[in-house]
């Protein structure tokens, strides 16, 4: 199996921030490899380093075996960092035939690719007077048309309206799937990224707190939802540790299918007044939020 | 790779039209303009008789071109190079070029490109300054001769290669100070600083000298091209002075060699976080 991209005890600190603290993965090429996580928690520095932008404190990243910042392979690779930015007083066209030029992608098919992402019509623009929407749009293309075998996209459809997520989260597939493209993406969109990835990792605070196929980390995910007339502390106490309000009217029980007669059993004998209990099926959401909880330290002098 | 990256930066350098006019064109349009208006001004508002001399063509290119870098100049040509050398901090745009070349090849182009648009600069300036020389001497009624000192095409040609070599010292220093500071302003403000503090410096070295230069003075670019130019124009009036010209020659191209590496070299290790 090849690798795309790997991170051994990788370290990355700006003064006393710590936004990768021994981090380590290994990413294998071929399908899309989803990378989630809060602001902060290190994801565009994972890529900044990977892409040679900035440099590890210590440890090391490697693009196809090379390390980070070899250009023969970040040749290999195309990528969208954050909000992407373009010199203004260059036409969408002109940015990607300079960075074709840059490149050296002499052949790289410019045209094809404005109309792929969407944006034929305003080749010709200056890119100053671009929407967000459009400037990820063309961030799209100049990630893609040099024929990369890696792509790295961060945040891809921030910015677009719903039918531009449609189009553009089809798109990534279709590379994906049809072209053989690797793609590491970074969203906040969970619904985009369970949609699109096959594997993910969730990060917080410069460290993995979760990794695995989308389907293993959502599998562990079934919790029993509790409705009750009576008040949710009330459920919570019976539950004790094992019981979580949901934000809204309702309490997620963490246990077991077989012990749900118990459980009932206890709250009842409570006094609890029952509304609802169901068994609710995992979601990405559910997990991310989960694991980020977990992943949190405790908070000082609490028990 | 080095080529792919000069041809992209000339090809944006063609399309940002504010950087090509304000940097590279607007000083030597300003100075036609100013001749030409000032021999209109002569014949016509003040009406004195035109002045008995022959002006030189070659003569007044070869004075206008000493000039090219003079702090006038350095303004708006550093205001081109910062355009080229640090825009990509202000445009947030290292993000989209350092994954697709080296960053020394980056960094390298960029000088280049400066180091060509400043050649195509000076070579308007001439361009120009024989044009407005024929002009005047149409208004003026001035008779007009090739030069007056006996000069050559091969001196305006050396003109402009020693002052182009002191301009890339500017860009050089451009380099650094735009890697360092983030700042198109930033490089402006220091290029044009420095080249102010050498001026007043080798004018005041040279008035407490005689003879030899001093390695003090030598070290100083704007001196090293003043001498050269004279070397080159009016080698008898130098004297001892003339013998020092391989060293000031050696400095100038020291002076580039060191500042650009050390502007890639400080390229090279630097995060580019946030640009």
């Amino acid at each position: 199996m090849s690798i795309a991209l790997e991170a051994d005890r990788l370290t990355k600190t700006y003064g006393a921030v710590r936004a990768l603290d021994d981090f380590s993965i290994t990413i294998p090429a071929g399908g899309v490899f989803g990378v989630l996580g809060p602001n902060g928690a290190g994801k565009s520095t994972l890529f900044r380093i990977a892409l040679g932008l900035v440099r590890p404190t210590s440890g090391s990243a490697s693009l196809f075996g090379a390390p980070a910042g070899d250009i023969r392979a970040l040749r290999k690779v195309g990528a969208m960092i954050e909000t992407p930015r373009y010199p203004a007083y260059l036409t969408a066209r002109d940015t990607l035939k300079m960075l074709a030029l840059e490149s050296g992608a002499k052949n790289a098919d410019i045209d094809g690719w404005l109309e792929r992402v969407g944006i034929a019509h305003a080749a010709d623009r200056a890119t100053s007077g671009f929407s967000v929407g459009m400037k990820q749009r063309l961030g799209l293309a100049a990630a893609f048309f040099t024929k990369p075998e890696l792509v790295i996209l961060d945040e891809p459809t921030s910015g677009m309206d719903p039918a531009g997520i449609q189009e553009i989260r089809a798109l990534i597939v279709d590379l994906a799937q049809r072209e053989g493209v690797t793609v590491i993406l970074a969203s906040h969109q969970l619904d985009e990224v369970k949609r699109v990835c096959d594997r993910v990792a969730i990060l917080s605070k410069g460290k993995i707190a979760a990794e695995g196929a989308v389907n293993a980390l959502t599998a562990g995910d079934v919790r029993l939802r509790i409705t009750a007339a009576s008040p949710i502390a009330q459920v919570l106490a019976v539950l004790g540790t094992k019981g979580v309000a949901d934000g809204s009217d309702a309490v997620l029980a963490d246990i077991r299918r077989e012990e749900t007669p118990a459980l009932i059993r206890s709250l009842v004998e409570a006094g609890v007044e029952i509304t609802e209990a169901r068994w609710r099926e995992a979601d990405l959401e559910g997990v991310y939020l989960r694991t980020l909880e977990n992943s949190q330290p405790p908070l000082e002098g609490a028990a | 790779m080095l080529a792919d990256a000069i041809a992209a930066e000339r090809f944006r350098l063609l399309r940002d039209r504010s950087a090509l006019f304000w940097g590279f064109c607007f000083a030597p349009l300003v100075g036609f303009l100013l001749s030409v208006a000032g021999d209109l001004f002569l014949r016509y508002v003040s009406k004195r008789p035109p002045p008995d001399i022959t002006a030189g063509l070659i003569d007044q290119v070869i004075h206008v071109l000493q000039n090219g870098a003079s702090t006038f100049g350095a303004l708006f040509l550093m205001i081109g190079a910062a355009a080229v050398l640090a825009s990509d901090y202000r445009w947030e745009t290292w993000r989209l070029l350092t994954p697709r070349n080296t960053r020394q090849n980056l960094l390298l182009a960029k000088l280049i490109v400066v180091g060509e648009a400043v050649f195509w600069s000076l070579s308007l300036t001439a361009l120009l300054s024989a044009l407005a020389v024929l002009i005047g001497s149409v208004i003026d009624g001035r008779a007009l001769t090739f030069s007056m000192f006996d000069r050559n095409l091969f001196d305006v040609v050396g003109v402009l290669a020693i002052t182009w070599l002191e301009a890339m010292t500017l860009a050089a220093l451009a380099a650094c100070v735009g890697v360092l500071s983030r700042s198109t302003m930033g490089v402006v403000i220091a290029c044009l600083g420095v080249r102010f503090i050498q001026t007043v410096l080798a004018s005041s070295l040279r008035l407490m000298e005689q003879g030899q230069p001093s390695w003090k003075l030598l070290a100083i670019p704007v001196f090293d091209a003043d001498l050269l130019r004279a070397t080159l124009l009016d080698p008898g009036q130098l004297g001892a002075a003339s013998g020092s010209a391989g060293v000031a020659l050696a400095a100038l191209v020291a002076w580039v060699a060191v500042l650009a590496t050390g502007a890639v070299f400080l390229f090279r290790r630097q995060d580019l976080t946030k640009e």
